[in-house]
């Protein structure tokens, strides 16, 4: 775990010195760079977000409180991610659209997303025991995760200011160097976020462990 | 006595006022600023979500600890 977080931390920071190198893009200028922070942000918190889904229909079906730790763990950690890019995508806008924020198809349902997702961590912790937090939890998990390919689509769907897929798409016409640039970047978000989930997979285990410690005190 | 009409003068007054060198650096630095915060945005949300890991990890480790060093005393007794 410690290979992994020093490999995505060094990958990071080499990159950000490979970033700055890169040419300005025309159009925006340098603000543009916010890209490889943005996008692989936003990629990593929706893989969670499957991720969290399936360990959900898992746990329903197979019952196996496992599956509804790391359904925590990585909804937990996809809430984060998914706050860098509505906080980076709002930078952005102001230096590009003038606002900090429009209600936009694609930014409001990103912000539905994060509301979501925090909605679920809220319910967690509103219920004691463990069963029926772990069921209600995975109810509300696959409910939540129908939100996100309408974020995905929405930019296709309808009309909005939120520019179209400019890499990894036919359209795009960004030079291998920005790909290659993005690619590292994004391998070492994922890195940074498979550390984070590994971290908080093994607290919720071990606050299981408490939780079985205190009923054989109190049994005692 | 002849005056000169005053167009030329607030021509000139105006082309003073609209510097497009200045304008376009004025440009490039709230780019650059706005490139800088976000980058800062990002790593100050990783790095305090990190720190709220590793405060929730001291916590569940003091709590084992009590929880045991419990046990093994309703044990011994």
């Amino acid at each position: 775990m410690f290979a992994m977080l020093a490999l995505a931390m060094v990958l990071l920071v080499r990159n950000l010195y490979t970033i700055s190198l890169l040419p300005d893009e025309v159009n925006q200028g340098q603000i543009f760079r916010i890209i490889f922070f943005h996008l692989p942000a936003a990629i990593a918190a929706m893989l969670g977000s499957a991720v969290a889904l399936v360990a959900s229909v898992m746990f329903l079906w197979k019952r196996n409180f496992q599956y509804d730790a790391l359904a925590v763990a990585v909804t937990e950690v996809g809430l984060a991610f998914l706050a860098v890019n509505l906080v980076t995508g709002s930078i952005w806008a102001h230096v590009i659209w003038g606002i900090w924020w429009a209600w936009d198809p694609r930014l409001t349902s990103a912000l539905i997303c994060w509301i979501l997702y925090a909605g679920y961590l809220i319910l967690r912790q509103a219920l004691e025991e463990p069963t029926q937090r772990a069921t209600f939890a995975a109810v509300y998990s696959i409910f939540a995760f129908t939100d996100v390919p309408i974020v995905y689509f929405s930019i296709r769907w309808w009309r909005t200011i939120h520019p179209q897929p400019v890499f990894f798409s036919k359209d795009g016409s960004f030079p291998p160097d920005w790909s290659r640039a993005l690619l590292i970047n994004m391998v070492a978000i994922f890195l940074l976020y498979t550390v984070l989930t590994m971290i908080r997979l093994r607290q919720e285990q071990t606050q299981r462990e408490i939780d079985y410690l205190r009923r054989t005190v109190h049994a005692i | 006595m002849r005056f000169a009409t005053p167009t030329p003068l607030i021509a000139m007054l105006l082309q003073a006022a609209y510097d497009p060198i200045r304008e376009e650096i004025g440009r490039l630095q709230r780019n650059f600023q706005g490139l800088i915060w976000g980058f800062v945005a990002a790593w100050v949300i990783l790095l305090l979500y990190t720190l709220m890991l590793t405060a929730r990890e001291r916590k569940i480790r003091r709590e084992m600890e009590r929880l045991k060093s419990m046990v093994e005393e309703t044990e011994k007794k």
